[in-house]
Parts: structure tokens; C-alpha cells; sequence
């Protein structure tokens, strides 16, 4: 990784995401090999206050009022005040004093962002942070990466879901049963990626249309609905399309096992059944 | 010590509760005191009864139940306050680490500037400090009220914050082996019934042992041989009463924490 960037970490459940996540913060020990985070060890106290972690879900003693949590991390790193706290609880318009227990999952998650970025640390570890979250506070939340990014700081982000990688990360690694099978700019990964584009027609549905087109792969066209598949940009597709009748257009978002697929494909392996 | 002011802050309500429990405890056995006392017929009928259940009742060597130190130590330091105390550090010591690791919050802790030794060593440090608050609270009650009703007549109050400290030694060392097993495995069950089988196993041996002689070699082996092998209240202490036990609690504990400082935590 390199300072500043947002680094997504992709890869289907069981991959190993959190695996190299609680590696990285000492909390697993490798069997062979060195972590290294920000320089030094990952158990290394001086290393990990240069540290956020925001877990994929927060376990805190439901017990804790927002505040004893906060004013106990902050304590664990030394007592300074931490900078962002008063902004962060303002924008998320979350309540410090009430206990997690009695916390929605939605606010709970806020919880968990508060303290993985109120001090403004360097180095931001962050296990599927949106998940739980409503679309409008998982904008919100990507705003503040971006912002915390802009401002200097490093993000590890690690995640299932291709889209939310897309919007924020400058570079992706893709993680596939324990192994990192590329490293790619997300510019790249888009442009490999497939899409299914599902097309509802009146009139004849012609498969025939679009097996010439530049970047479709599949085409399946039957009983006014013609299945598309396309590999980088639907711009000819779409071009191809204008012909038919279109009644609706239904798409879906590039699923990881997609991008998956291309991968193997390069690299010869076979599908994993 | 931020770790272990968190862990007392957390555990404050639990601890009262059992100093109330404690106290209420220490209060009942005090206030049957004056139905008991200089009853013939209850030394007779203890007479009668076989070795085992005489040693149940806490009577032996010579000191009739029926005078204070017998029935002090009969009815309240030889099972019932001890077992309080122990209970409660033994679920104590099982959920100051392995307890809160299956919750899964050590995660977000650990992934603090704190070393593992460190949140250790501070928790159980705190565990310490609970387990000696309840025994304060219990000792404290016996020496305000006993005296009301002439429980301790013939009993020297330093004779009763001695018992007192071998009972702290003895739940102590019950509570640093469920921190001990909890810290190295990761799980409150394990370290609880690791615990607890050696409270219950080591007094049914203490109480088997009072009967036969082919368990003497016993006497050597459990901490409650080492406790209840004297009655502290007019005896004096050995160091298999007192130091003994909390010389193995420290060492509990350390190979605890090491073995907590190098393993993997678990998954919540």
C-alpha cells in the first residue's frame, strides 16, 4: 500500500479478508512470514496508536454509553483529545450517551465509525464498513473517507461488494482463498469487469444482434427478453440495442464472481466448482 | 492502569452485590449464635456423629463447635465464606479474559496501543483487587458484629484477619487458575469447570482424607488439606495456608498471561 490511497481489499466471503485484517492488528499471528503495518510490527503499541479499526461488527460491552467507549479508547492511546470526535458525532448525529445495547444495528455501525476515526489516525483499517448501513449514511460515510483521504490519511478497505470499492478506492487487491490473485488500479478492474444487462423487447427478440457487438460475451434472447453479458463498456451494446424495441432495461450490478472468472480466465486456472 | 479501571468500573455492580451477600451472610450466622451457644446437646450429638460429617461441621481438635472460635469456623470460615468468595472469583477470573474474548470485545481493545501482557496483567490485578474487596467486606462484618453477641470472645481480632487472609489465599488461587486456563484457551467454560472441578475435587478429598488414612498423601496435594488443617481462629497459620496458595496464584497467572501473549485470539 502506499500513503494516501485508498486500498481496496475485494474478495468473496471466507477469502480470508479479516483473516490478513486481524493479522495486520496482531490479533492472529502468522504462521510464516512478517506483517508489517506503517513501518513496525503490528503488535507494536507505538505503531498500532497510528491506528483506526473499525471492525466488521463492533462487540462492545452493550453496557457502554457511546462516551465510556470513546473516552476509554481515547485513554488506551494515551488521553489526548481526540480531534474529530465533537464533527464526527455531529454529522452522524449520533448520541453519546445512550447505551450500545440499545443501539440500532444502523447506529451501532456509527458507533464503530466514530471511534475508527476520531483521533485522525494515519492508517485507517476498515472491515466491511458499510454493511449495515442505509444508502444515505453509506454516502455519507464514503464522504468521509474521501475527506480523510484528501486530508492525508490511508485507507485499507476491505470488502465484498465491487460497487462500494468502485466509488472510493484509487487501487484494488483481490483476494481469492487466501491468496492475492491481482493488483490492479479500480480503472482496470472496470474495464475487466463484466455486466449482465437484462433487455425486455416488444417484438422479436434477435440474438443474432448483437453477436458482432464489441465487448458482449453472452447473448441469450428468448420470449422478449434478450440476456446480455458485457465485458468493459456497454457503449456498443447499448448502440446495438437502439434498434430493437426496448421496453425496459434491467441491469446488474458486476458480481465479484464475475470479476473472479475474468481472473481465472487470465491466468489459465480452472473455475472453482 | 487505564485496562484495570475500565475492568473494576465494569464489574462495580456485580461487587456489590456480593459484598451484600457476603454481609448478609457474615449477619445470619452471627445473629444464630446466641441459640447455639453452651447447647450440650449439640457437642453431644457432634460427638456421635462419624469423622466425615464431623469434619463437615468443622469440628475437631478439641475445640468444641459450641465455643466462638469452633462455631466461627464450623458455620462461616471452614465452607460457607470461603466458598462465597471463591465462587466469585472463579467466574471473575474466567470472564476477565476468556469470558471477554468469546463476547469478542478484546478484538477492538487489542487493536489499541496496549500489549497483551499488559491488558492481562492489569485485569487480573483488578480480579485480585475484587476478590480482596469481598473478603474485606465479609471480614469487616464479622469484626462489627460478632462482638454484639460474644462471638468473639476468646478470639483475637488478629486471629481472624489471619483466617481471614487464608481465605482470601485460598479462593484467590481458584480464581488465578480460571484467569490461568481462561487466558491460555480462550474459553469461560473450560476455565471455569477447570477451576471449579479442583474446588469441588480437592475438598471431597479433604473430607475423604478426615476419615482414612490410606489418603493421607492428599493432605499434600489440595488447597483445601492446606486450608482446613487447622483452625485459624485459636491456631496458628502455616505457610501451606497463606503463602503457599498465593505463591501459586502468581504463578498461575504468569504462565497465563505468557501463554495469552502468544496465541492467536479467537473469532468472537
Amino acid at each position: 500500500m502506499q500513503r494516501g490511497e485508498v486500498f481496496g481489499f475485494l474478495g468473496p466471503n471466507g477469502a480470508g479478508k479479516t483473516t490478513t485484517i486481524r493479522m495486520l492488528l496482531d490479533l492472529l499471528r502468522p504462521t510464516r512470514g512478517t506483517a508489517e503495518v506503517l513501518g513496525g510490527a503490528p503488535g507494536d503499541p507505538a505503531v498500532r496508536r497510528r491506528l483506526g479499526f473499525l471492525p466488521a461488527s463492533l462487540h462492545v460491552d452493550p453496557r457502554y454509553r457511546g462516551d465510556d467507549l470513546f473516552g476509554f479508547l481515547t485513554a488506551l492511546r494515551g488521553g489526548s483529545p481526540p480531534p474529530l470526535l465533537a464533527a464526527l458525532l455531529d454529522r452522524f448525529d449520533l448520541d453519546p450517551t445512550r447505551p450500545v445495547g440499545e443501539l440500532s444495528t444502523g447506529n451501532r455501525r456509527k458507533v464503530g465509525i466514530v471511534q475508527a476515526f476520531m483521533h485522525r489516525p494515519e492508517l485507517v483499517i476498515l472491515d466491511e464498513p458499510t454493511s449495515g448501513l442505509d444508502p444515505l449514511l453509506q454516502h455519507e460515510f464514503l464522504e468521509l473517507v474521501r475527506e480523510q483521504v484528501a486530508g492525508g490519511m490511508t485507507v485499507f478497505l476491505s470488502s465484498h461488494d465491487l460497487p462500494e470499492v468502485e466509488r472510493v478506492a484509487h487501487r484494488v487487491a483481490i483476494l481469492r482463498r487466501g491468496e492475492l490473485v491481482a493488483v490492479d488500479s479500480v480503472a482496470d478492474l472496470r474495464r475487466r469487469a463484466r455486466q449482465r444487462i437484462d433487455l425486455f423487447v416488444s417484438g422479436e427478440a434477435d440474438a443474432a444482434a448483437f453477436a458482432a457487438v464489441p465487448g458482449v460475451v453472452e447473448v441469450d434472447a428468448r420470449d422478449g427478453l434478450v440476456r446480455l453479458v458485457v465485458e468493459g463498456s456497454v457503449d456498443a451494446a447499448l448502440k446495438a440495442a437502439a434498434r430493437l424495441t426496448v421496453e425496459r432495461v434491467v441491469t446488474h450490478e458486476a458480481d465479484l464472481a464475475e470479476v473472479f472468472l475474468e481472473h481465472y480466465r487470465d491466468r489459465g486456472e480452472e473455475r472453482p466448482g | 492502569m487505564t485496562v484495570a479501571r475500565r475492568f473494576l468500573l465494569d464489574g462495580r455492580r456485580s461487587f456489590v452485590w456480593w459484598v451484600v451477600g457476603a454481609v448478609a451472610m457474615v449477619a445470619l450466622t452471627v445473629a444464630l449464635w446466641p441459640s447455639i451457644r453452651g447447647q450440650e446437646q449439640f457437642e453431644e450429638l457432634i460427638r456421635e456423629l462419624p469423622e466425615a460429617l464431623k469434619a463437615l461441621f468443622g469440628s475437631g481438635e478439641g475445640i468444641p463447635f459450641t465455643s466462638p472460635a469452633g462455631y466461627l469456623h464450623g458455620r462461616l470460615f471452614s465452607l460457607v465464606f470461603p466458598m462465597l468468595v471463591l465462587i466469585y472469583g472463579i467466574g471473575l477470573g474466567a470472564r476477565a479474559i476468556a469470558g471477554h474474548e468469546e463476547e469478542g470485545t478484546l478484538e477492538l481493545v487489542l487493536a489499541h496501543p496496549v500489549t497483551r501482557a499488559r491488558l492481562a496483567l492489569e485485569r487480573y490485578l483488578a480480579v485480585v483487587g475484587l476478590v480482596a474487596g469481598v473478603t474485606v467486606a465479609g471480614l469487616v462484618a464479622v469484626l462489627a458484629t460478632a462482638p454484639l453477641v460474644g462471638l468473639l470472645d476468646g478470639v483475637a481480632v488478629g486471629r481472624v484477619l489471619v483466617a481471614g487472609t487464608a481465605m482470601f489465599a485460598i479462593a484467590l488461587l481458584h480464581a488465578s487458575i480460571a484467569f490461568a486456563v481462561g487466558a491460555a484457551t480462550g474459553r469461560r467454560a473450560v476455565a471455569t469447570a477447570a477451576a471449579s472441578a479442583l474446588a469441588v475435587g480437592s475438598y471431597l478429598l479433604q473430607s475423604l482424607s478426615a476419615t482414612t488414612s490410606a489418603l493421607d498423601w492428599t493432605s499434600l496435594a489440595t488447597p483445601w488439606q492446606w486450608y482446613l488443617d487447622r483452625n485459624l481462629l485459636v491456631q496458628p497459620p502455616t505457610l501451606a495456608v497463606t503463602v503457599l496458595p498465593l505463591a501459586l496464584s502468581a504463578a498461575a497467572a504468569v504462565a497465563g498471561i505468557r501463554r495469552f501473549g502468544r496465541r492467536d485470539l479467537r473469532m468472537p
